[in-house]
């Protein structure tokens, strides 16, 4: 069985004349003994033979050629053409590399993402809320600046806690000992008034009912630069210690984390 | 016999350093010595003598175009007859495919049964004829190694140099070629053989 699946797959070969003198010996003691094989190198001479017996069409067709002439014909149909049919070897530039078949599927993202784009694009300005009136003046729908100044307090208020914790991070941060050092610094009282003074400013924008609790975090927060600012010098080490340990109990920094990612996420 | 075959390759590429140079004579004698194996791989493949006579011409005029990519050294023949071979893959999908596409609707048990309602009637024509079918249903690649084998006795080596591709891909490619003419003409084998 295994010896006529070798034998079967060295057929063709050996009809061909193509197998080496051991493999052509191991074929023939193999057809003295198996019927199959045998028959079915019959078939497959079958397939040789008829395919010779072509060859006979072909003799003829070869005869009845003018070949003498032939190349004459083709030389003249050759160099009778302009000189510009001879073609001389392209210059390996930068087309030939950018047109490689492996470059097919990052042209294809590229292109996808040029008609999404356009799509987005076009989605986006479609329902723009800028309309224009049949006057030629520009209508701006209801509620677009309600919209607009709750986006501008959201971003404000982001800003300010940002800059609010990295405050409370360096104070909280900082040995109690230097703690006093550190609110008398230029730095922090400079970065303090400057939050103190911003939170006036979105104090009227954070009364808006979407932003509560972005507002309690505010005030706590204003509520405790103020404290500092004002009473640091007189305060113990002790008590502040006590602020700082105040400040880590109640999490005001994970708060104000929260908080800040709440109101990235709620994007107008 | 090495060194004959050394100095007649040498030969051959003076001759086509000469072409490169425009040389009509080199041309023609080069065209002389290939003509024949050239068309025997065309006519193989198409069975017609006038499609082979235009593949022989579109060859040689390859050949004046791009002779400037012959590397010294490699075997002009083969050479050659990888530019025949593309031509005739090109030239059949531009010409024959689409009547190959509506005759494979067309049975082979047509042609038995045309066969025997003519009077005169003669088995291995039919088998001649059956065998022409069951060769251009092949793939590309199984009847170009078929033709290069059968009617143009290459060695497997020299097929694989021409078409680029493994020597083992050769023989397995050959194999198929041979055993899917088998299968397709083993029913009409017993009627008429």
């Amino acid at each position: 069985m295994k010896d006529c699946k070798k034998t079967n797959r060295n057929l063709v070969a050996f009809l061909y004349g193509e197998l080496n003198e051991f493999d052509k010996k191991q074929v023939e003691a193999h057809l003295k003994t198996c019927q199959k094989c045998k028959a079915e190198l019959l078939e497959l001479k079958v397939v040789y033979e008829t395919a010779d017996s072509l060859n006979a069409d072909m003799e003829k067709a070869i005869e009845s050629v003018d070949w003498e002439n032939f190349p004459t014909r083709i030389a003249d149909g050759v160099f009778d053409q302009k000189p510009t049919r001879v073609r001389r070897p392209r210059r390996a530039g930068l087309r030939p590399f950018l047109l490689q078949p492996r470059f097919r599927l990052a042209y294809a993202g590229l292109l996808l993402g040029i008609i999404v784009g356009a799509v987005v694009t076009f989605l986006i300005f479609r329902s723009s809320p800028l309309q224009v009136g049949e006057d030629g003046r520009i209508v701006v729908p209801h509620g677009f600046y309600d919209k607009m100044e709750l986006e501008m307090a959201r971003r404000e208020t982001i800003d300010y806690l940002d800059s609010s914790e990295y405050l409370l991070l360096d104070f909280v941060q900082s040995s109690p000992e230097k703690s006093v050092e550190f609110w008398q610094s230029d730095y922090a009282s400079r970065r303090a008034i400057e939050l103190l003074s911003k939170k006036k400013y979105i104090d009227q924008q954070l009364d808006n009912i979407k932003l509560v609790k972005a507002k309690a975090i505010c005030d706590q927060i204003e509520l405790l630069f103020f404290e500092l600012m004002q009473i640091s010098d007189e305060l113990s080490v002790e008590e502040l210690k006590k602020i700082q340990r105040l400040i880590q109990e109640r999490q005001l920094l994970l708060k104000i984390k929260l908080v800040r990612k709440e109101l990235q996420k709620s994007e107008v | 016999m090495h060194t004959q075959k050394k100095n007649q390759q040498g030969e051959i590429s003076s001759l086509v350093e000469r072409v490169k140079s425009g040389d009509r004579e080199s041309f023609m004698t080069l065209t002389r010595l290939y003509q024949r194996k050239v068309f025997q791989l065309a006519y193989s493949y198409f069975r017609n003598k006038e499609d082979a006579l235009d593949i022989v011409q579109e060859t040689f005029l390859r050949f004046y175009q791009k002779a400037h990519m012959f590397q010294k050294g490699k075997n002009f023949q083969n050479w050659l007859l990888q530019l025949a071979k593309n031509i005739c893959i090109d030239y059949y999908r531009k010409h024959h495919k689409r009547d190959n596409e509506l005759r494979r609707e067309e049975n082979i048990e047509e042609v038995n049964q045309t066969s025997h309602e003519s009077s005169h009637h003669d088995p291995s024509s039919d088998l001649k004829e059956i065998f022409s079918r069951c060769l251009v249903k092949l793939s590309d690649k199984q009847r170009m190694i078929f033709v290069m084998k059968h009617y143009n006795h290459l060695h497997y080596s020299e097929i694989a140099q021409i078409l680029n591709i493994a020597l083992g891909t050769v023989k397995s490619l050959h194999f198929k070629a041979v055993r899917n003419l088998r299968t397709r003409m083993s029913p009409y084998m017993g009627r008429m053989g």
